[in-house]
């Protein structure tokens, strides 16, 4: 059975579950209370699992990330929310330098299975320090597992799964996408991580994207007449490059959108994936499509200029040809 | 607190491991098997061993500072893992990913340092939120030097410890020094004072007494153990060594310098008290030695003859795999 629910309903229901679901899972972050979290994502929580398991923080990145580290370390499983993913510089060293080390430094005796939630992305004016996508920051660091959310399905299968991970994992929802609703089904369900998926098939060009711009994406093939085919990765980091390379096999074409700058972001990295081990695979050169190598600015005139747009990636998928 | 014989011989015995060992890592880093940089904690004997004893085994230690390696002994590591790793060898503590900096052992609830100095507070505020939501009565005491109490991850961890009343004691290793800065140049008359905004009981001890440093932490465990929340101590040492090995300290005052090391060493101190009060004799001692330093030997054969790791483990333990969801 399915519903159409949105994604930050899907977001709360899965930070429900597991909460319901395993007692050593807490959550904490700014304004997770009564408040309910920025978008909405924590309403009901605290009045539904207590002031023990869903808590709010004092004013600090820094607190919240390593103190989920200890916690993670001594035995729970904390989701500790980030109210904007930009806000990981803030944390800085506990995001690039304690978190994804820890685990390895030790020797893999210790493990640290916690969950960042950070809503990332642009398009809402909220400016240059709160828009930020910054899947390239994290993964550029081996030891953090990097998942982002495409849609409503996406966002509940695959934060349960982050959940149950005992990596530390950095999920990242898009806040542009809080109020977009999709079919999600009734039943309990997990989607696993490290895993890219087709999401439709095509036999000319491989496009790969995720979040807005995986929607941006599809309205570009949809007015081109070209059979795209579109693939999520869902998880960035560690990337699935299989289900890519398959893909271009196919289409001999590759087309890599994301939200990422330009400028040492996710697509060059995908992009380079296919060059270097599946050349023979493509008919021409990859496109790489992100966000132009400026701060976002605030202005919704500029702000749009900035990021790919549904013509700037028709524009991008025909160049391939 | 009265302290019994049979205690005072053990931190007689456990200050007399630090050293021996300490001295003969210098010795093997002067030789060049050991490579990287060392940091020893000539003049913190005291304070690692009266604050380790003071804790439960399942009480969790999260080491900071920059003296490291007697707070692992103290801790109950055994010496040859602690060699072996400081020679980055496979049979260390870690396999050879950690070093001197990050030996950790969750068994014995040692958790690794963050050698980025200061963030390893908020971690150890995480692992006593962990206990209390396990509804143990375990506590979480972490290390700091002087110089990482300028950082804002620690003022940071003060403020959550104090907001969720967790059951954390932090420990200001103060040995006067950051590399060559004083921390006499620092506002504070005291570093336990940064417990103060925070209503967080504070106290500044002479961290080179033993018996001093087990007291104060003990009546710091057993207020974080009866719900009563964190506290912060100052103990107050001296650095009767370099920064690290090779560190010519040309920083410091000669004569200061001589004048602390016939002052304030803890070990020096300690065994003349001891003796003075009858509870040992210099034959006790050199037993103590004697067995010690066969236990140091032990550790640096197993560290020689340790594997150097292969090459290929070098790309373990960076993910636990297979990821949810994945197949076996």
């Amino acid at each position: 059975m399915t519903r159409e629910i949105t994604y930050i309903e899907a977001i709360a229901e899965a930070l429900g579950e597991e909460l319901e679901r395993d007692d050593d899972v807490v959550l904490f972050g700014e304004d997770v209370e009564e408040f309910g979290g920025n978008f909405g994502e924590t309403a009901g929580l605290h009045e539904k699992y207590g002031g023990d398991r869903v808590r709010n923080t004092p004013l600090s990145e820094i607190g919240i990330a390593g103190m989920a580290l200890g916690a993670a370390v001594g035995g729970i499983r904390p989701v500790a929310e980030l109210q904007f993913a930009d806000f990981a510089a803030t944390a800085g060293d506990e995001v690039f330098n304690q978190i994804p080390k820890q685990p390895y430094v030790s020797g893999g005796r210790l493990s640290a299975p916690l969950t960042i939630f950070a809503p990332s992305g642009a398009g809402i004016g909220a400016g240059a320090q709160h828009s930020q996508s910054v899947h390239s920051w994290i993964g550029n660091v081996p030891g953090w597992v990097v998942v982002t959310a495409t849609t409503p399905y996406d966002a509940k299968g695959l934060l349960k799964s982050s959940i149950r991970d005992d990596n530390p994992v950095f999920f990242l929802p898009h806040k542009m996408l809080s109020e977009m609703k999709g079919e999600v089904p009734e039943e309990e369900y997990t989607l696993p991580l490290g895993e890219s998926v087709v999401e439709q098939e095509g036999e000319d060009v491989t496009v790969v994207a995720t979040q807005v711009m995986f929607h941006r994406a599809k309205e570009a093939a949809a007015d081109l007449d070209l059979d795209v085919e579109l693939i999520n990765p869902r998880t960035f980091a560690p990337l699935d490059t299989d289900t890519i390379a398959e893909s271009v096999e196919k289409t001999g074409h590759l087309v890599v959108v994301d939200e990422t700058v330009e400028r040492y972001g996710t697509q060059g990295y995908i992009a380079n994936e296919i060059v270097e081990n599946n050349f023979f695979s493509l008919d021409g050169p990859p496109k790489t499509i992100g966000v132009k190598d400026v701060p976002i600015p605030v202005s919704p005139a500029l702000e749009q200029e900035v990021l790919p747009s549904v013509k700037r990636i028709r524009a991008g998928i025909k160049s391939v040809f | 607190m009265a302290i019994d014989e049979e205690t005072s011989k053990r931190f007689l015995r456990e200050m007399l491991r630090i050293r021996e060992f300490e001295d003969e890592i210098k010795t093997r880093f002067q030789e060049g098997e050991i490579p990287g940089f060392v940091h020893l904690d000539y003049g913190h004997e005291g304070t690692h061993v009266g604050m380790s004893q003071a804790m439960r085994d399942d009480d969790w230690l999260a080491v900071g500072g920059a003296r490291l390696v007697g707070q692992y002994v103290a801790k109950g590591v055994p010496l040859g893992e602690i060699m072996a790793e400081l020679y980055g060898k496979s049979g260390g503590s870690n396999k050879g990913y950690g070093g001197q900096m990050h030996v950790s052992d969750v068994g014995r609830k040692l958790y690794g340092h963050a050698a980025t100095i200061g963030s390893g507070q908020n971690p150890a505020v995480g692992l006593a939120f962990a206990e209390e939501m396990k509804g143990t009565d375990n506590v979480a005491v972490t290390t700091i030097g002087d110089g990482g109490t300028s950082r804002g991850s620690f003022h940071t961890a003060l403020v959550f410890a104090s907001y969720w009343d967790l059951p954390v004691v932090f420990v200001i290793e103060n040995n006067q020094w950051a590399i060559s800065t004083p921390s006499s140049a620092l506002s504070p008359d005291n570093l336990s004072d940064y417990g103060i905004p925070h209503k967080i009981p504070n106290e500044s001890i002479d961290g080179s007494n033993v018996e001093t440093v087990y007291e104060t932490v003990s009546e710091a465990i057993e207020r974080a153990r009866n719900g009563e929340g964190p506290s912060v101590i100052e103990s107050r040492v001296a650095r009767l060594g370099p920064h690290f090995e090779g560190d010519k300290q040309t920083y410091r005052d000669e004569t200061e310098f001589e004048e602390e090391r016939e002052l304030k060493d803890p070990l020096k101190n300690y065994r003349k008290q001891l003796l003075d009060d009858g509870v040992v004799t210099e034959q006790d001692i050199d037993e103590m030695i004697e067995a010690i330093r066969a236990e140091v030997q032990e550790a640096i054969e197993f560290a020689r003859e340790s594997p150097e790791p292969e090459p290929e483990t070098a790309y373990e333990n960076v993910y636990r795999t297979p990821l949810y969801g994945q197949g076996e």
